[in-house]
C-alpha cells in the first residue's frame, strides 16, 4: 500500500499513520535478552544457559535459533495458545456427556479439552505442514484426535494423537467453517437465525466485529422492529447497514441449524438444511455482495479476502508481542503482511518475521508512549508462567489432578490474566492476583526442590548444599547457591559485588531461628528467589 | 493470627479521618457516607431483562404491553411497579426498601445485541476500550484498595485500568488469598507462617526495587502497587476471617459488601443468576424476579444493620445498583418468549439516590420518551436517556467528575438526592 493510500485508511486517525520509527527511537535487548523474550514466545520457557552463551559469543545466531524453535511442538502450543485469544474455543465448558459418544469412564474435561481445540490444531497442523494459513477455511479436512474423532463422528486413521479426517455425516469441507466445535462454541438460537455465527466469522477470522458498529435508529425503526422484526431488518437502512452482509454470511450455516437435544443430534450437519435461509430471514448466501452456494465457497472467499490475511498479521502481533496495535503501527503491520505473503502465507513466515523485527527486539524506547506502545516490558501469560517455573524447577503446579495455570476448569486462568469462561481477553499488566498466584506458585516449586534435592538427594537446582549447609558455617557454598538460583532465575550472572548473597543468607538464618527447620528455611530462600520479578517480565 | 499493618493501611485511615474532618456532617444532615466514601455493589442480569416484569406498570395500555399473568399494581410514595402473588418478595422489598431505591425506566442501550448492549450500559460507548463504570469509580478511590473492583461473576471491561480489576476466578480468590490453595496442589506444601512470610516478603520487595530501571519503570511501579495490595489483602482477610464460601446471589452479594466494610474493595460485580434471554419462553423471568428481590430484601436488611466506617451503617455507605444489558419487547412472541429491546431500566438504591421514585418513562409501547434530566419525568423539550447519563450520574454519586471521561454528557441529576 502507498502512503497515500495508507493515510487515506486510517483517515479516521489523528495519529501519525504509517510513519516509521526512527532508528534513534529504540534501544534494542542484548542478544541474552533477545534469546530469553524469542524463547517465551516461541517455547513458553526461558533458554538453557548453554544456549544464552552461544548466543552471548555469536548474537547473529538468532534468527538461526528462532529457525530451530519454529520447528518445535512447544511452538505450535504457543501459537495454539495465542490464536485461543481471538478464537477463544478453550472455555472448559462440557456441552455433552461422552457417555452418549459411546466414551465410558473417562475424564470428562479431558475430552471437553480435546474438543475446544479442533480449530486451534487445524491451525498448528497447517504451521506444522508450512501450508498456506488460508487452509484455516479451506481445509477439505479436518483434524481430530480419538477423542474428537469418537465425540463428533470425525473418521481418522487411527495412529494416534491429532491426524487429519474427515466428518461422516456428509457435510461440505471448509478448515474451521465446518466444525463443529467452532458451531457449539458459537451457537445460534432461534430468531437469531445464524448471525451470531455470522459475527462470529467476521470478528474471529476478518477482525471485524459487527456490533462494534456504532448504530442510530430512527424512533420509527423501533416501532417496526416491535411490530414486524424481520421486514424491518430488510428494509430500513438503519438495519441494513450492518444486515445487509451480515444476513447472507449467516445463510451459510443452515446446515447446522437445529433445536435437536442429544449429542448425535444437536452436533450432526444436515445438507437438507442448507435452504432453510428461504424461511430465516430469506437472505441468500453470499460473501459482501459476491454470491455463494456453500460453505466451501464461502471458505475461498474468505480466503481471498485482504482482512483475513490483516487479521492474521494482527492476531499474531497481539498475541505474541501484547501489543494493541494502532493507526500508528500501520506501516509495520504492512512490512510484516509483506513478510507473511512472500512466505507463503506460512505461519513460521509471519511469525519469523515478527520475531525478528526492530520493534520485537526493542528493550526500550525514547519515551514513555513508546515504550508502553511497544510493550517493551512484557508480562508472562499463565502458561508461560507455569512453563519457566517448570524449566526453572521441575515443579508443574497442579489441583485436584488439573494443571493449574492451564486448564481452564481450575479457575485460576483469569486470575493470572488469561482469558476462560466470561474473561475473553487477555490482561497484561501486574496484578494483584497474579502477585499472589506467583507467591503461592513459588512457595510449592521451592518446596518441590527442597525435597527433591535435598531431602532426597537429588541435587538438581541446590547442587552444591545440603540439608546441613548453614550460611554461617559453609558461606561460600551458600552464596555460589545463592548466585546459582538467581543467575537460573534471571538468565545473567550476578554482579562479583552484589549483596544479595549475603541478603538471602541473613533471610535464610531469619527464618531458621523462627522454625528451627533447615528445609523450611531452604523453601524461604528458593522460593524468595522464584519469586523475582524476572519470572514475570520479560 | 497477627495482623499485619502495611503503610497503605495506615495511609487509608489518615485519609479516612482527614476526610471526615474536612467533609464534617454527612450530606445534606442525612446519615450517608460522603461520594468519595461510598461503595458501588453492581449486580448484573445477563441475557435482556423483562422489564415489565417489576419496573414498567404498564396496566392497561392502548398498545398493550404483555405482564405475568397474575401482575398487579404496586405503589410505595412516587414509586410504582409491577409486582404479583407468584412473587411477594417485590411488593416486599418496595414496602421496606421503596424510600431508599429509584427506578429508572426507558434507559436507551443503543443496542439490542448482547455484547454491544452490555459493553454500552456498563461504559455508555462502544469502544472496546472504555473502563465500565465500577473500574471508573474503583479506580478513583484516593488511595488505592488491595481489590479496587472485584469482578465476582458477570462482565467486567477494564480499558486502561486493568491493575484496578480483580477477577474472582471461580472462587478461587479466596483459597489464594488464605493461601489454603497451597494444601489442595499437587505435592501440596503448609502455608508459610506469617512471620516468615513477612520475611520473604521483605527481600521480593528489595529484588523489585533492583528491578526498576527507566525502561521498566512503569510495570516495576505496577508490580510493586500489586505486591502491596497482595501483602495488605492477605493480612487483611485473615483479620477478617473470611474463607467460608457460599453460593448464589445473596451469599456472593454479601461477600462483596463484606469485602467492602473490609475496606479492601470499593466496587463488585456480581451476575444475577437466571436465564434471562427468554426468546422461547418468557416465564422464567417472574421466578427470577422473584428471587432478586428476596436477595434484595435480605441484602439490604443486613446493610441496614451493618455497621459502616463511614457512616452508621453500611446502608449509608454502599450503593446497590441493579443493571440488564437489554429489555425485552413488549408484546409476547408466538412462542411465548420475549425478544430484544433497545430499551432497559434499572435499580439503584443507597446513599445519595433519590429514592422513592420512578425516573426516566416510556410510552404505552415500552419504548422510551424524552424527559427532563433534572426531574427524571417526561418532557417534550427534554432528552432521550442514554445509559451514558445513568452512568455519569453513578459517578457523580461516587464523586467521580463525570465530566473527565465522559466530556459533554449529561448527568441524569434526578437521580442524585
Amino acid at each position: 500500500m502507498n502512503r497515500l493510500a495508507c493515510v487515506l485508511a486510517l483517515s479516521w486517525s489523528a495519529a501519525p499513520a504509517c510513519a516509521p520509527l526512527e532508528a534513534n527511537q529504540i534501544t534494542p535487548l542484548d542478544p541474552r535478552g533477545q534469546l530469553m523474550r524469542a524463547s517465551m514466545d516461541l517455547l513458553g520457557t526461558r533458554p538453557t544457559e548453554d544456549e544464552l552463551v552461544i548466543i552471548d559469543e555469536q548474537p547473529e545466531l538468532y534468527p538461526a535459533f528462532v529457525d530451530l524453535w519454529l520447528q518445535t511442538p512447544a511452538f505450535e502450543e504457543r501459537l495454539r495458545s495465542v490464536w485461543n485469544l481471538r478464537l477463544l474455543t478453550r472455555t472448559g465448558e462440557v456441552g455433552f456427556d461422552p457417555a452418549e459418544a459411546g466414551i465410558e469412564g473417562v475424564d470428562e474435561r479431558a475430552i471437553a479439552a480435546s474438543l475446544a481445540d479442533e480449530p486451534l490444531r487445524l491451525l498448528s497442523w497447517i504451521a506444522r505442514h508450512d501450508r498456506p494459513l488460508t487452509e484455516l477455511v479451506t481445509a477439505d479436512y479436518t483434524v481430530a484426535d480419538q477423542a474428537v474423532a469418537r465425540m463428533w463422528d470425525v473418521e481418522i486413521p487411527g495412529f494416534g494423537g491429532w491426524e487429519p479426517g474427515r466428518y461422516a455425516d456428509g457435510r461440505p469441507h471448509a478448515g474451521v467453517l465446518s466444525m463443529t466445535t467452532l458451531w457449539q462454541r458459537y451457537p445460534s438460537a432461534g430468531g437469531n437465525a445464524n448471525r451470531h455465527r455470522a459475527n462470529a466469522v467476521s470478528r474471529l477470522l476478518l477482525c471485524d466485529d459487527y456490533l462494534d458498529r456504532p448504530i442510530a435508529f430512527a424512533r420509527s425503526d423501533v416501532e417496526a422492529v416491535a411490530s414486524d422484526p424481520e421486514e424491518t431488518i430488510r428494509s430500513t437502512p438503519a438495519c441494513q447497514s450492518c444486515h445487509a452482509t451480515l444476513d447472507p454470511l449467516a445463510a451459510h450455516f443452515y446446515g447446522f441449524w437445529g433445536d435437536e437435544e442429544g449429542l448425535r443430534e444437536a452436533t450432526l450437519y444436515r445438507p437438507e438444511r442448507e435452504l432453510l435461509w428461504m424461511e430465516h430471514g430469506g437472505a441468500a448466501p453470499a460473501y459482501y455482495g459476491t454470491p455463494t452456494s456453500n460453505l466451501v465457497e464461502l471458505g475461498q472467499q474468505i480466503a481471498e479476502d485482504p482482512r483475513f490475511v490483516d487479521c492474521a498479521v494482527r492476531t499474531a502481533v497481539e498475541g505474541f508481542t501484547q501489543r494493541s496495535l494502532g493507526p500508528a503501527d500501520w506501516s509495520e503491520v504492512q512490512a510484516l503482511r509483506l513478510a507473511f505473503e512472500e512466505g507463503g502465507l506460512t505461519l513460521r513466515a509471519l511469525v519469523r518475521a515478527i520475531v525478528t523485527s526492530e520493534t520485537y527486539l526493542a528493550g526500550d524506547a525514547a519515551d514513555a508512549d513508546l515504550r508502553a506502545r511497544l510493550a517493551t516490558v512484557r508480562r508472562v501469560s499463565p502458561d508461560q508462567l507455569a512453563g519457566v517455573v517448570e524449566g526453572l524447577t521441575g515443579y508443574r503446579w497442579t489441583i485436584d489432578g488439573r494443571d493449574a495455570l492451564t486448564d481452564p476448569n481450575v479457575g485460576l486462568i483469569t486470575l493470572a490474566g488469561g482469558v476462560a469462561g466470561d474473561v475473553t481477553a487477555p490482561s497484561w499488566s501486574p496484578s494483584v492476583t497474579l502477585s499472589l498466584l506467583h507467591e503461592r506458585l513459588a512457595w510449592l516449586a521451592a518446596w518441590h526442590v527442597v525435597r527433591r534435592d535435598l531431602v532426597e538427594g537429588e541435587r538438581l537446582l541446590l547442587r552444591r548444599v545440603t540439608l546441613d549447609t548453614h550460611p554461617d558455617t559453609h558461606a561460600s557454598e551458600f552464596a555460589a547457591t545463592v548466585r546459582d538460583l538467581l543467575h537460573a532465575v534471571r538468565g545473567r550472572p550476578l554482579e562479583p559485588d552484589s549483596p544479595e548473597p549475603a541478603r538471602f543468607a541473613a533471610l535464610f538464618a531469619q527464618v531458621y531461628s523462627v522454625e528451627g527447620d533447615p528445609e523450611a528455611a531452604w523453601a524461604a530462600v528458593v522460593s524468595a528467589a522464584l519469586r523475582d520479578p524476572a519470572v514475570l517480565f520479560y | 493470627m497477627p495482623v499485619r499493618l502495611h503503610r497503605r493501611t495506615v495511609l487509608k485511615g489518615a485519609a479516612a479521618a482527614s476526610a471526615a474532618a474536612f467533609v464534617g456532617l454527612p450530606t445534606s444532615g442525612r446519615a450517608w457516607a460522603a461520594p468519595s466514601d461510598r461503595k458501588f455493589l453492581f449486580l448484573f442480569a445477563s441475557g435482556g431483562w423483562d422489564t415489565a416484569q417489576v419496573f414498567e406498570p404498564k396496566f392497561g395500555g392502548a398498545e398493550g404491553v404483555d405482564l405475568p399473568p397474575l401482575s398487579e399494581p404496586g405503589q410505595i410514595g412516587d414509586l410504582r411497579f409491577v409486582a404479583g402473588p407468584d412473587r411477594p418478595e417485590v411488593a416486599r422489598y418496595f414496602a421496606r426498601w421503596g424510600h431508599r431505591s429509584a427506578i429508572v425506566n426507558g434507559i436507551d442501550t443503543h443496542s439490542i445485541g448482547h455484547g454491544s448492549g452490555t459493553r454500552f450500559v456498563l461504559t455508555g460507548t462502544s469502544a472496546s476500550t472504555s473502563p465500565d463504570w465500577p473500574t471508573r469509580l474503583a479506580d478513583a478511590d484516593p488511595i488505592a484498595l488491595p481489590m479496587p473492583h472485584v469482578v465476582f461473576s458477570g462482565p467486567a471491561f477494564a480499558g486502561g485500568l486493568g491493575a484496578s480489576v480483580v477477577r474472582g476466578g471461580d472462587g478461587r480468590l479466596l483459597e489464594l488469598i488464605d493461601g489454603s490453595i497451597v494444601g489442595r496442589s499437587g505435592a501440596p506444601a503448609s502455608v508459610p507462617a506469617s512471620p516468615v512470610d513477612a520475611m520473604i516478603d521483605a527481600v521480593v520487595h528489595e529484588q523489585n526495587a533492583r528491578f526498576r530501571g527507566a525502561s521498566r519503570a512503569r510495570v516495576a511501579a505496577e508490580h510493586e502497587e500489586s505486591l502491596e495490595r497482595a501483602m495488605e489483602l492477605e493480612g487483611r482477610l485473615f483479620e477478617a476471617g473470611l474463607g467460608e464460601t457460599t453460593a448464589g446471589l445473596l451469599g456472593t452479594a454479601l461477600r462483596a459488601v463484606d469485602l467492602m466494610r473490609l475496606g479492601l474493595a470499593r466496587c463488585a460485580m456480581v451476575r444475577i443468576p437466571g436465564r434471562w434471554d427468554t426468546h422461547g419462553d418468557n416465564t422464567p423471568q417472574t421466578r427470577q424476579f422473584g428471587a432478586l428481590f428476596g436477595a434484595l430484601d435480605r441484602l439490604q436488611e443486613h446493610l441496614a444493620t451493618t455497621p459502616g466506617d463511614h457512616a452508621p451503617t453500611l446502608a449509608d455507605e454502599i450503593v446497590v445498583v441493579a443493571l440488564s444489558e437489554l429489555g425485552r419487547t413488549p408484546r409476547l412472541n408466538g412462542g411465548g418468549g420475549k425478544d430484544h429491546w433497545p430499551y432497559t431500566s434499572a435499580l439503584v438504591a443507597g446513599p445519595g439516590v433519590a429514592g422513592g421514585r420512578t425516573l426516566g418513562a416510556t410510552d404505552d409501547g415500552l419504548q422510551a420518551v424524552p424527559i427532563d434530566f433534572a426531574t427524571g419525568r417526561p418532557s417534550a423539550a427534554g432528552d432521550m436517556l442514554g445509559t451514558e447519563h445513568l452512568g455519569a450520574a453513578l459517578l457523580r454519586l461516587g464523586g467521580v467528575d463525570p465530566a473527565t471521561s465522559l466530556p459533554g454528557v449529561q448527568v441524569l441529576r434526578a437521580l442524585l438526592a
